[in-house]
């Protein structure tokens, strides 16, 4: 008896995974993602800005208010205080473009977050580094900036030799990479996750062993629960972006006294 | 992107592949299976799109469409919270007339009551008075009448005195023959009738 | 059972094909496996921190609760990083 019809099913390389054709020369679907994310983001604020402000506040006005309120309450007040409101209109960008960049990994039928490769990511992590550096000599000047970085003030002489070389290492090279890899990986991780389910029933569903059918189930169903997950993700990681950079500003503009 | 394979059968490794969305893939006839971009590094063109869409998104947040927004709300704030003011002024004011109507009904009530008071005590004094009055009328009545009375019992009592003075004279002259003292019969029949009385 | 038993079959079959694939994919999981120990236990106790404070001061909830992403965000970096390793050391 011939042994066919087993189930042998092989993932497919990761790489294999991000590989799309470009839909013109040099823009493929991440880039269009980003696009749409920044169209989708214009859009939704430029609607909300030519309702009249004076009325009780619906639809797309609602919408753009609750999120500025968001930005306001949670992330600037809650990190910054009073002083960082000024800062609403970057952090916002920053938010609703990571936030509307994950999204589509959830979407039917587009299926990529555009953050789940590294390069948006990585962009808005070294932006995010440009910005507090910047904000940091600005308000510090060069040299006290500097010197708080490396000489956190209220510690022990002798512990600089340690304390000196983590700082410096912390705040110039962890923290953007830490940021650009933690909001990369996790949309890279939940798209693999959702990946491998996706693939895991298809194959059960389409087995050649009717045996095997039924069992395409629970994948599915795993499916739908990392797909319900995934929501989740994609606000947490556009979330706690937007709070670290707050956060990694308002330590370069008020140092730690 | 969804790419996956149904070996079936994995001797002679006869692949039924079937590619989700090859259209978007790009895994065409040719590209060899298992390449594809780094999946770490980022690519040129990806870099590119999202750091122009960002940085244009970002200028026209930051230029115009967060600060109209926000002064859509602020200006929104300051209406609601004028309209809140004048609501709060309004209730105060209305609140004050409520209080001021309130003293002067209290205080009308407070000059009635005092009225009021007056009158029962005018009435009051002007009873006692008219009781008083007509109590020494009647006290004066009575005076009179009782007076009257003992007149009449005086007369009376004289009337009877003379009758009986009379009869004892024409008795003591039936039965004597000589006429009595008239002084004498009269004293000494009241001094029965009044030892008759006591 | 005539599922499983077929698919034992096949597995011991690509066992015999490419051992050193294999030994490569287990010990890339075994790699992410132990990276995700720390930051596991980490936020578990982060989040177990933030309840109880937040169960014994609910007004302070909304500082707890920020304070808690920030701190899972950093815990949880170690994971990734391990997830990203291990990608790393397949394809660089």
């Amino acid at each position: 008896m011939i042994i066919n019809s087993i189930l042998s099913f092989e993932f497919p390389p990761i790489n294999e995974l991000l590989r799309w054709r470009d839909v013109v020369p040099g823009l493929n679907k991440v880039g269009l993602i980003a696009i749409a994310s920044a169209l989708i983001g214009t859009l939704l604020f430029l609607s909300a800005a030519r309702k009249d402000p004076k009325v009780a506040p619906k639809g797309t006005r609602n919408l753009a208010e609750v999120i500025v309120e968001f930005i306001e309450n949670n992330i600037i007040m809650q990190t910054m205080g009073r002083d960082g409101l000024g800062w609403t209109p970057f952090l916002l960008t920053l938010f609703l473009f990571v936030y509307l960049c994950n999204v589509p990994g959830i979407i039917p039928f587009i299926q990529m977050p555009a953050t789940a490769r590294m390069a948006i990511p990585m962009f808005l992590a070294v932006l995010v580094w440009v910005v507090f550096n910047a904000q940091g000599i600005r308000h510090q000047g060069p040299i006290g900036y500097f010197k708080n970085l490396m000489f956190p003030p209220g510690v022990p002489k002798a512990l600089y030799i340690l304390i000196t070389p983590i700082e410096l290492i912390s705040t110039l090279i962890i923290r953007p990479f830490s940021l650009a890899v933690r909001l990369f990986a996790n949309m890279l991780a939940g798209h693999l996750l959702l990946v491998i389910f996706a693939l895991l029933s298809e194959a059960l569903f389409q087995a050649r062993d009717k045996i095997l059918i039924p069992i395409g189930v629970f994948p599915f169903f795993m499916l739908v629960f990392l797909t319900g997950f995934e929501v989740l993700v994609a606000f947490l990681q556009a979330y706690i972006f937007t709070i670290l950079a707050a956060v990694y500003i308002a330590g370069a503009v008020h140092p730690e006294h | 992107m969804l790419t996956a394979f149904v070996y079936t059968n994995s001797f002679s490794e006869v692949r039924v592949s079937f590619d989700v969305v090859s259209a978007e893939t790009g895994s065409e006839e040719g590209v060899p299976v298992g390449t594809g971009p780094n999946p770490i590094s980022p690519e040129v063109k990806e870099l590119v799109w999202g750091a122009g869409s960002f940085i244009v998104f970002l200028i026209l947040m930051r230029l115009f469409l967060v600060p109209k927004v926000r002064k859509g709300m602020a200006s929104r704030y300051e209406s609601i919270q004028a309209d809140h003011e004048y609501a709060t002024s309004t209730r105060d004011g209305a609140q004050a007339d409520v209080a001021r109507y309130e003293a002067a009904v209290a205080e009308i009530r407070n000059e009635a009551a005092r009225r009021l008071e007056t009158a029962r005590q005018t009435l009051d004094k002007e009873r006692s008075a008219k009781i008083v009055e007509v109590n020494a009328q009647i006290a004066s009545r009575r005076a009179e009448a009782e007076a009257e009375v003992a007149a009449a019992r005086a007369a009376g009592q004289s009337q009877i005195v003379t009758a009986v003075t009379a009869v004892t004279t024409r008795a003591t002259q039936i039965a004597v023959g000589v006429s009595p003292d008239n002084a004498v019969v009269t004293r000494s029949v009241q001094q029965a009738m009044e030892g008759s009385r006591s | 059972m005539e599922a499983l038993s077929k698919i034992v079959t096949a597995a011991a079959e690509a066992a015999a094909g490419d051992e050193k694939n294999i030994a490569a994919a287990g010990s890339a999981g075994f790699a992410y496996g132990l990276a995700a120990i720390g930051p596991g236990i980490g936020i578990g106790m982060i989040f177990g921190s933030a309840i109880e404070s937040m169960a014994r001061q609910p007004e302070a909830a909304g500082m707890v609760r920020t304070t808690m992403f920030l701190g899972v965000a950093f815990t949880e970096a170690l994971a990734l990083i391990g997830f990203v390793v291990v990608i790393l050391l397949k394809y660089a």
